[in-house]
């Protein structure tokens, strides 16, 4: 790798990172208002979000400790699982960073077509409910076939066949839901040259409202005062490392984290080799801009954009399945207006794209949040957590503001040295 | 005689892109001559004007304008000190009037209500001083390109400039204004007042300007009586070596018919029909150039032929293959290549690196890809020849290619379209913007790929380039082939005039104004 490159890495990295500085540092005067201390919020806002257990400062996020000896769960580090000792708050900021993760992928998938497609919402939630419907209807329809009165009756073979199987067709048809909600916005946009950011904004309310309906009449389970879908069947659940591959790591005790992670890492991977790799991604990254490029070379424009708007749908499709039959398992009433697919939009404005730039704000996102939530706990109010993330969106947007300190800090650390004229040309 | 501008050590150093445009740059403008400001693209002349008319503020240095120094920090500085320029880009406001638009910011008004009809008579009273007319009442939308022109001059005129700055002033003009503009430059000198030509023309510097000031990389060469010096010294100094200006060329050997348009329609922006019937017929092993005025109708011709606009009615026929329905992918696998006269946003995509670039044509093919997935090595195998065989200096394969100078661009564009040997080459204004260097390189390449057997269509407003390349001209006007002349029979006056929608023979002589 050339020197130049490493720079533009560690620049890529730096803006972010600075952002992340100055978000803090102006939320902290709303700390302020809040008549809190900005440094005390902040440590617990981060060991709540990421620390180990016990973690109480800013040290104990960074400095690797051992457990003392007399009381192992007081003080761990975040290498703490090495040895084995309760559940790791990461676990569930990996939980939550799953979603977030495939989301902003979705995203990424329709920017990188120069589709400023932002229907992630309407796509998760359709595929969030296909779910959660099918993971209920279809091992009921199974066992009828089959015979089978009691479930626990059923046999261990079929259990077994079933466990493989529900799960896949609830996956397949979310991305398939997803994939079609996401196409009417493309097609839109291809044929009618409708603004994309428009109709995903119109189809992520239909959308919504269709949940919302589905929830409180058809889909309806029981009369409790929230209205929620039947519970899948347990042949339909994607299980938690935490009761079925990995039931002895207590790291991962408190969390509902899984397969979908993994599912979400190789997506990301996927996508990377798509995006960058195949003329399939090519093509579509081609058209971005005018789009005058990708037609004047003899690109096929259309069907690019249109393979982008499916992927994109898939994905967040897939991230709405994930969610309900790996972590949530029902859709309650309040899922669909929560606007989970917008944070990926977010993402992956603030990951720029990058799929490894996705993972890491995806996860830090992810901790923010769940920091956020165990905030209120205390005295400091939730809405922090937003007004944070919001400056730190607020300030990554200023590139410009960014750059010209990176020029002015490189031009100061090496001046540039004056041209001599090289061949004088006598008349 | 007194100097009118001395500009004195000028330094200017542009942090964002590195590039020291003035270094130390001294310049003295006699009061009432016409000096000429030639460089290269990037010589750093466009950066001095700026600073001289207070849009770029320099790092250090000293003007003078009638022997006083001047603090220039703002246009409305450079007006106050006598001071005017016409952009390359008019500066005026479409939906207003001719007379709205010279008395922008100092209209005539009665508690802050605009005299409309003293604004008119003002303007009519200026133009007559200058003797430039122009209508006041006019639309500057309905009014064509050279009048806009004069508009930007009086302009300038209004706000009592005697110094004069003129910025490529004949890029947009056909051979007809430009004598009219010259006309008005040389009354202006005899009035007094100075004129600063920036251009790269160097004709243009022998047809008007008394002294000629050449920069090179930031520098200045030197200042010379334009008397004293022949166009080849001046190339040698803008380049820093020997310039060969004739494309030397040896007489075109047609072969079998490659392209035939017929009869072609074409609408433009907004439906309204761009080209209007065209034919033509361009032959493997020679060049057919089509000269004409921006905007009469050559970007449409030269979409539809390479299918990037649909035609509405006529044909075109490639190598005995309708072709006037098929996909930009199919004419281009017929052997069809396009250098299109947007480098920057059609061309190229200067949002990605070199490889990728290089491979749009034939990313679908073997060995680039195989089964939907890139192969790296023959990608940049391919890029480095590029780089090699059409010397694109500073370009690296895998790297960026948006800081690159345009005529190094211009060189990747043509080393992909050209590295397939094409039959077929359509190209737009192929040395728009470039310097005097890559001009002699892509005529050269442009030549070699005739004598290869390509059948090449240039379009290009230059006439000078339509003049050298061309081994036929056709002048399209107003969406219509208004002649086709042999390159050796055809005399500047003559395309000139068909260019303006004029006609050859003699009792129908009339060119529209």
């Amino acid at each position: 790798m050339t020197s130049s490159k490493l720079r533009q890495y560690f620049e890529n990295a730096a803006i972010p990172i600075f952002a992340v500085l100055l978000g803090l540092l102006v939320s902290s005067l709303f700390v302020l208002a809040a008549k809190s201390d900005p440094v005390q919020t902040y440590q617990r806002l981060f060991c709540e979000g990421f620390g180990p257990r016990g973690c109480q400062n800013f040290s104990d996020l960074i400095i690797f400790r051992a457990p003392a000896a007399d009381n192992p769960a007081v003080m761990q580090s975040f290498f703490a699982p090495l040895y084995g000792v309760g559940g790791h708050p990461l676990a569930v900021v990996t939980e939550r960073a799953t979603i977030l993760i495939l989301t902003a992928l979705s995203a990424t998938v329709a920017f990188q077509a120069g589709l400023f497609s932002i229907g992630m919402d309407g796509q998760l939630v359709l595929g969030a409910i296909t779910a959660a419907f099918l993971g209920y209807w279809l091992p009921n329809q199974i066992y009828a076939l089959a015979g089978v009165g009691d479930i626990k009756g059923a046999s261990e073979t079929l259990v077994t066949v079933m466990h493989l199987f529900v799960p896949l067709v609830c996956l397949a048809a979310a991305m398939l839901v997803g994939a079609i909600y996401s196409f009417i916005p493309g097609y839109l946009k291809v044929k009618l040259n409708v603004n994309e950011l428009i109709v995903t904004i119109i189809l992520n309310s239909i959308a919504v409202s269709i949940v919302h309906y589905l929830i409180n009449n058809p889909l309806r389970a029981d009369f409790t005062n929230t209205a929620r879908t039947a519970r899948i069947d347990d042949t339909a659940w994607l299980v938690p490392f935490n009761r079925g591959l990995l039931p002895n790591v207590e790291w991962f005790d408190g969390s509902r984290v899984g397969v979908g992670i993994i599912m979400a890492l190789v997506a990301a991977a996927a996508i990377g080799f798509y995006l960058w790799r195949t003329t399939a991604g090519y093509e579509q990254r081609m058209t971005r801009g005018s789009g005058l490029f990708a037609r004047f070379a003899g690109v096929a424009n259309e069907r690019a954009a249109l393979r982008a708007m499916l992927i994109s749908g898939a994905l967040s499709g897939l991230a709405g399945a994930i969610q309900i039959i790996g972590v949530e398992r029902r859709v309650v009433d309040g899922f669909a207006s929560a606007g989970l697919g917008f944070d990926g939009v977010l993402v992956a404005v603030l990951a720029r794209e990058s799929i490894v730039g996705i993972i890491i704000v995806g996860t830090f996102f992810a901790g923010l949040e769940q920091g956020a939530i165990n905030l209120q706990f205390g005295d400091i109010p939730r809405q922090l957590g937003g007004i944070i993330i919001a400056f730190i969106i607020l300030f990554n947007s200023m590139e410009a503001f960014f750059q010209k300190g990176l020029t002015r800090l490189r031009l100061w650390l090496r001046p540039p040295r004056t041209t001599s004229a090289s061949n004088e040309v006598v008349v | 005689m007194p100097n009118a501008i001395e500009m004195r050590q000028i330094r200017k150093y542009f942090e964002s892109t590195g590039v020291l445009a003035c270094d130390n740059v001294n310049l003295m403008v006699t009061k009432g001559e016409i000096h000429a400001l030639v460089g290269e693209n990037g010589a750093g002349k466009t950066t001095l004007m700026s600073i001289l008319y207070g849009l770029v503020t320099p790092d250090s240095g000293q003007i003078l304008v009638d022997e006083k120094p001047v603090h220039i920090g703002h246009p409305n500085d450079a007006i106050q000190a006598g001071i005017g320029m016409v952009h390359q880009h008019f500066k005026l406001v479409p939906g207003f009037t001719i007379a709205e638009n010279i008395m922008l910011g100092i209209e005539p008004n009665q508690m802050g209500f605009i005299n409309g009809k003293a604004e008119a008579e003002a303007v009519r009273k200026l133009s007559q001083s200058f003797g430039l007319p122009v209508d006041p009442k006019l639309r500057v939308a309905d009014i064509s390109v050279g009048l806009q022109q004069r508009v930007e001059i009086l302009k300038a005129l209004q706000r009592n400039a005697q110094i004069l700055i003129l910025d490529e002033p004949t890029a947009v003009l056909t051979p007809q204004e430009v004598h009219e503009l010259y006309t008005v430059i040389r009354k202006l000198a005899q009035d007094g007042r100075t004129i600063l030509l920036i251009t790269h023309k160097l004709l243009e510097v022998k047809d008007v300007a008394d002294r000629v000031s050449v920069m090179r990389r930031g520098q200045m060469i030197g200042t010379h009586n334009v008397a004293d010096v022949t166009i080849r010294d001046m190339a040698r100094m803008m380049v820093g070596r020997e310039v060969i200006l004739q494309v030397e060329k040896k007489p075109a050997q047609p072969a079998e018919m490659v392209l035939k348009v017929e009869n072609l329609l074409v609408a433009g922006m907004g439906g309204v029909p761009a080209v209007l019937g065209v034919d033509l017929e361009v032959r493997a092993g020679e060049i057919l150039g089509v000269a004409g005025v921006t905007g009469n109708g050559q970007t449409e011709l030269v979409e539809a032929i390479t299918g990037m606009r649909a035609a509405d009615a006529g044909r075109i026929t490639m190598l005995g293959k309708d072709i006037t329905h098929c996909t930009v992918r199919e004419r281009r696998e017929h052997g069809m290549a396009h250098i299109p006269e947007d480098r920057m946003v059609i061309g190229l995509n200067l949002m990605t690196n070199l490889d990728e670039n290089v491979v749009v044509t034939h990313y679908h093919e073997p060995p680039y890809s195989t089964r939907g997935i890139f192969n790296r090595k023959p990608i940049r195998a391919l890029a480095q020849k590029i780089i090699d065989s059409f010397q694109v200096r500073s370009a690296r394969v895998g790297e960026g290619i948006s800081t690159l100078s345009g005529g190094n661009l211009q060189k990747i564009v043509l080393g992909r379209e050209l590295s397939g040997s094409p039959k077929l080459v359509i190209i737009n204004q192929p040395t728009r913007g470039l310097d005097v260097g890559s001009i002699e390189f892509v005529h050269k390449t442009l030549i070699q790929a005739r004598d290869a057997g390509a059948a090449i269509l240039l379009i290009s407003v230059e006439l000078e380039e339509i003049f050298s390349l061309s081994d036929r001209i056709a002048v399209m006007f107003d969406g219509r082939i208004n002649g086709v002349l042999q390159a050796e029979d055809a005399t500047e006056q003559d395309v000139g005039l068909l260019m303006a929608g004029g006609s050859l023979e003699p009792e129908k002589v009339q060119v529209s104004l």
